[in-house]
C-alpha cells in the first residue's frame, strides 16, 4: 500500500497538480527536471520494491493520464509537454509492473531529447513555445528532424524503443477491461499529443520575424548521443521482442 | 547464397543512410536508382529460384519468408520502384527537401518489402506500422501547404486506428491459435478447415483483420484518406496508389487460410467491396480533380479488390492489385502533363454539371447505330461465355466466375460509352481496336487470374471457394448483371437517340440533387463539419 502511494506520487503528477501547477515559485523547465527525477527514482524503485498495485491505484493514475493528455493539447510549451507526457504514461508503469520499467526508460530518454529541444528554443527564440517558431523542417532542418524523431518515438512508433516495449508488454500481458481503458487511452493518447505537436512545430511556413538557428556543433552532439541511445534500447526492444516470439 | 534474397528490406535502409553522407543533389537519385536496381535484381532471382525449385527461401529463424507471394510482389514492388525513382529525379529536382524526398521514399519502400515478406505477426505488425509513419511524412512532404498537413493528418488517424484493429487482432490471434508464425498457422488453419468449429473468437480476429485491411485499403467508409492526399508530391501518389493501398489486400492474402474458417467474415467483405465499387466509381465520374478523380477511381478499385477476396477469388485479387497498380501509377505519373495542359486551356476542365443537366443536348435521330453498337459489346461476353462452357464446364462452379463475367459487362460498359464518341467520327478501325482489347483484357484476365490461382494457393483455391458462402448461382448473378446492363443502355438510349423538342427539355430536378450528392461527395465532409459545430 505505502509502495503503491509512493509510486503513485512519483509518476502520476499528482504533486503537481495539487501543489505545484498554481505555485509560482517553480518554472516549467523546473517542474519537468523534477518529474523526470521522479521517473528515474521510480524506476530505481522498482529494484528494490514490488511494483505491483491494486487497480484503483491503476484508477487513480489513469484519471491523471486522461487530465494530462487533455492538458498536454493545451500548451505550446516543450517544457510542458515534457512533463505531460511522463504523466500520461503513468498508468502503463503501474499497470505492467516490473515490464513498464524499460519502458519508462526509453519514455525518459526521448523527454531528455525534447528537454534539450526546449533548451534550445529557450536560449535561441526566448521561449520554450513551439507555436510561433513553426516550419523548421525547411528552415534548419537539423532541429526538424530531431523533433520529428523524438516525436515518433513518443507517438509509439516503431522501429523506435517506446514502440517495441510497448508492444512487448501488452502482447506478454493478460486481457481485461483495465487493460483496455489503459492500452487504448495511452496507445491514442501518446499518438495524437505527438502529432499535434509536429503539426504545429515542424510543419507550416517558416515566419519571416523569425531568425532561424540551426543546431551548433555541441548541440548536434548533444543530440546524435541521444539518438545512439534510443537505437540502442531500440536494438534491446528488438532483441526482446524476437527472442520472446521465437 | 539465397539467403541474401532476404536482405531486400534492407537495402533501401542502407540507401536511406547513404544519401544522408551526400549533399550533391545529383548524386542522390543515381544512387538511389542503381542499389534499388540491385533489390529488382535480386527480387527476380529470389522469384526464379521460387518458380523453379518450387520451394520458399526462410531465415532469420523464420521470420521472413520469399514465398509464392513475395515471388509475385516484390519483383512489382522493386520495378515499380525503380520507375518511380526515375520520375521523381527530375520532377522533384526544384522542390525544397530533395534529399528528405528520396530519404523517405526509401524508408518506405524498405516497410513494404518487408510487410510482403514478414512471415511472422510481430513483423508484419511492425512493418504495417512503420509503412504509415513513412507514409504521414511524405503525404505532408509539402510542409508549408496547410491543406496537405491537414490531410496528412486524416491519413495518419485512419492509419493508426488500423494499426490498433491489427495490433488487438495479433494478440486475439496468438490467444486463439498459439502462434505468430503464418506457416505454422497456415497449417493449423488449413486443418482446421477440414473440420470448421463454431467458435465466435475467429470470426472476431478475422474481422478485425478484414477491418484493418479496410482502413488501410481505404474502403468506404474509411475512404476519406485516399482522394485528398492528392497534394503530395506526384511520384508519392503513385506509390500510394499503386502499392501502399494495396496493403489490405496482401494482408488478406496472407490470412486467407484464416477467413475460410470465417465465411461470414467473407461475406461482409464481399458486401462492403460492392458498395465502394459503386460508390466510388459513381463520385469518380463527377469530381472535376484529376488527381481527386483517380483517388476515388483507386477506392473503387479497392472495393472491387475486397469484393474478390469475399468471393473466396485471393488470387484474382492478387492480380487485380498488381494489374491496377500499374495503370494507375503511370495514370498519375501522366496527370501532370494533363494538368500543365488544362493551364493553357481555358475551357479545360469543362463545366460538367453544365453540360450534362442544362446544356442544350445534340438530339440523334436513328437507332440503328445504337443497336449495332450494343450487339457489338454483346458478342464477345457471349463468345467467352460460350467458349468457356465447352472448354471447361467446372469453371461456372467457382464464384470467380461471376467476377470475370462482372468485369467483361463493366468493360462492355465502358466501351459502349465510348463508341458514341468514336462513332461521330465513324472511325472504324478504332472501333475495332477497341472490341480486340475488350476481348484481349478479358482473356487475360482470366488466364492469368487461374494461372496465379495455381501457382499460389494450387487445389487449396477449391477450399477458399467453397468457404466463400455467398453462394448467387451463376444464372442469378447474370440476370442481374444483365438487368444492370439493359437498363443503362436503355437509360443511354433515351437520352441520346430518343429526341425532344429542345424548348421543351425541362432541367430533371431529381437528376440534378442526385448529381449534387455525388458532387458533394456523398455529404460526407459536411456531415463532419456538422459534427464539430456541434450540430450533429
Amino acid at each position: 500500500m505505502i509502495a503503491s502511494i509512493a509510486y503513485l506520487i512519483l509518476v502520476s503528477g499528482l504533486p503537481y497538480y495539487l501543489l505545484l501547477e498554481k505555485s509560482k515559485l517553480f518554472s516549467s523547465k523546473s517542474i519537468f527536471i523534477l518529474s523526470a527525477v521522479m521517473l528515474v527514482g521510480a524506476i530505481a524503485l522498482t529494484f528494490f520494491v514490488e511494483n505491483k498495485h491494486s487497480d484503483s491505484f491503476v484508477i487513480i493514475s489513469y484519471v491523471s493520464a486522461v487530465f494530462s493528455i487533455y492538458k498536454a493539447t493545451k500548451t505550446t510549451n516543450f517544457y510542458k509537454l515534457g512533463y505531460y507526457f511522463i504523466f500520461i504514461n503513468a498508468p502503463f508503469f503501474m499497470l505492467f509492473e516490473e515490464q513498464g520499467a524499460f519502458y519508462s526508460l526509453s519514455l525518459l530518454v526521448s523527454l531528455i531529447g525534447i528537454f534539450s529541444i526546449a533548451n534550445f528554443y529557450e536560449k535561441h527564440y526566448g521561449s520554450a513555445n513551439y507555436l510561433y517558431v513553426r516550419g523548421v523542417t525547411l528552415a534548419t532542418p537539423v532541429v526538424g528532424l530531431s523533433i520529428t524523431l523524438y516525436l515518433i518515438t513518443l507517438g509509439l512508433y516503431p522501429p523506435l524503443p517506446n514502440a517495441l516495449f510497448f508492444l512487448t508488454y501488452i502482447f506478454n500481458s493478460e486481457v481485461d477491461t483495465l487493460w483496455y481503458l489503459v492500452v487504448v487511452t495511452l496507445y491514442f493518447g501518446n499518438f495524437l499529443i505527438s502529432m499535434k505537436v509536429l503539426e504545429k512545430s515542424i510543419f507550416g511556413k517558416t515566419n519571416p520575424d523569425i531568425h532561424y538557428v540551426d543546431l551548433t556543433y555541441r548541440d548536434k552532439v548533444t543530440h546524435i548521443i541521444i539518438m545512439g541511445i534510443l537505437v540502442l534500447l531500440s536494438f534491446f526492444g528488438v532483441k526482446e521482442i524476437v527472442s520472446w516470439v521465437l | 547464397m539465397e539467403q541474401l534474397i532476404l536482405l531486400i528490406p534492407a537495402i533501401p535502409i542502407l540507401i536511406a543512410i547513404l544519401l544522408g553522407f551526400f549533399d550533391k543533389k545529383e548524386i542522390m537519385p543515381k544512387i538511389s536508382i542503381m542499389l534499388s536496381s540491385m533489390v529488382a535484381i535480386l527480387a527476380l532471382v529470389g522469384s526464379y529460384h521460387v518458380i523453379s525449385n518450387g520451394k520458399s527461401i526462410v531465415g532469420f529463424g523464420g521470420l521472413v519468408i520469399y514465398n509464392e507471394l513475395s515471388a509475385i510482389l516484390v519483383p512489382y514492388v522493386a520495378i515499380l520502384g525503380l520507375v518511380i525513382r526515375k520520375f521523381a529525379t527530375k520532377y522533384m529536382w526544384d522542390e525544397a527537401g530533395y534529399k528528405r524526398f528520396f530519404v523517405l521514399l526509401n524508408f518506405i519502400f524498405s516497410s513494404i518489402y518487408l510487410l510482403v515478406m514478414s512471415n511472422n505477426l510481430i513483423v508484419l505488425a511492425l512493418a504495417w506500422q512503420l509503412m504509415s509513419v513513412y507514409l504521414y511524412l511524405l503525404v505532408s512532404f509539402n510542409v508549408g501547404s496547410k491543406t496537405a498537413v491537414k490531410n496528412a493528418r486524416w491519413t495518419m488517424y485512419i492509419h493508426k486506428s488500423a494499426d490498433f484493429v491489427f495490433l488487438l487482432a495479433v494478440i486475439l490471434t496468438y490467444k486463439t491459435f498459439g502462434s505468430f508464425d503464418l506457416e505454422v498457422l497456415r497449417e493449423k488453419w488449413l486443418v482446421m478447415s477440414q473440420n470448421p468449429i463454431e467458435d465466435p473468437m475467429i470470426f472476431v480476429v478475422g474481422l478485425l483483420f478484414l477491418l484493418a485491411a479496410m482502413m488501410k485499403s481505404a474502403i468506404v467508409p474509411f475512404h476519406i484518406w485516399l482522394p485528398y492526399t492528392s497534394e503530395a508530391p506526384t511520384p508519392v501518389s503513385a506509390l500510394m496508389h499503386a502499392g501502399v493501398v494495396n496493403v489490405g489486400g496482401i494482408l488478406l492474402n496472407k490470412l486467407a487460410y484464416l477467413l475460410i474458417l470465417a465465411p461470414a467474415v467473407l461475406n461482409i467483405a464481399f458486401f462492403i467491396g460492392l458498395v465502394t465499387a459503386i460508390f466510388a466509381s459513381m463520385l469518380m465520374l463527377v469530381v472535376s480533380d484529376i488527381k481527386r478523380s483517380l483517388g476515388y477511381s483507386t477506392v473503387g478499385q479497392m472495393g472491387y479488390m475486397i469484393m474478390e477476396v469475399g468471393l473466396g477469388a485471393f488470387s484474382l485479387a492478387v492480380y487485380h492489385l498488381i494489374v491496377h497498380g500499374i495503370f494507375k501509377a503511370s495514370l498519375f505519373l501522366e496527370s501532370g502533363t494533363v494538368i500543365k495542359y488544362a493551364r493553357h486551356e481555358p475551357n479545360i476542365p469543362e463545366r460538367l454539371s453544365h453540360k450534362t443537366f442544362w446544356d442544350e443536348q445534340k438530339v440523334y435521330k436513328s437507332s440503328k447505330t445504337f443497336k449495332l453498337i450494343a450487339l457489338f459489346t454483346t458478342v464477345p461476353v457471349l463468345a467467352f461465355i460460350g467458349v468457356k462452357l465447352v472448354l471447361m464446364e467446372e469453371f461456372f462452379e467457382f464464384n470467380a466466375a461471376m467476377i470475370i463475367l462482372a468485369f467483361a459487362w463493366l468493360t462492355g460498359t465502358q466501351l459502349f460509352l465510348s463508341f458514341f464518341k468514336v462513332t461521330k467520327s465513324d472511325s472504324f478501325k478504332v472501333i475495332v481496336g477497341l472490341i480486340s482489347s475488350f476481348i484481349l483484357v478479358l482473356f487475360t484476365y482470366e488466364f492469368i487470374g487461374l494461372a496465379l490461382e495455381h501457382f499460389l494457393y494450387g487445389k487449396d483455391a477449391l477450399v477458399f471457394y467453397a468457404a466463400a458462402t455467398f453462394n448467387v448461382t451463376l444464372i442469378a448473378a447474370l440476370v442481374v448483371l444483365a438487368l444492370i446492363m439493359i437498363v443503362g443502355w436503355l437509360f443511354m438510349y433515351k437520352q441520346h437517340f430518343v429526341g425532344k423538342a429542345e424548348s421543351k427539355r425541362a432541367p430533371d430536378k431529381n437528376k440534378w440533387k442526385f448529381y449534387r450528392l455525388l458532387v458533394k461527395e456523398g455529404y460526407y465532409f459536411d456531415l463532419f463539419k456538422y459534427a464539430k459545430k456541434g450540430k450533429i
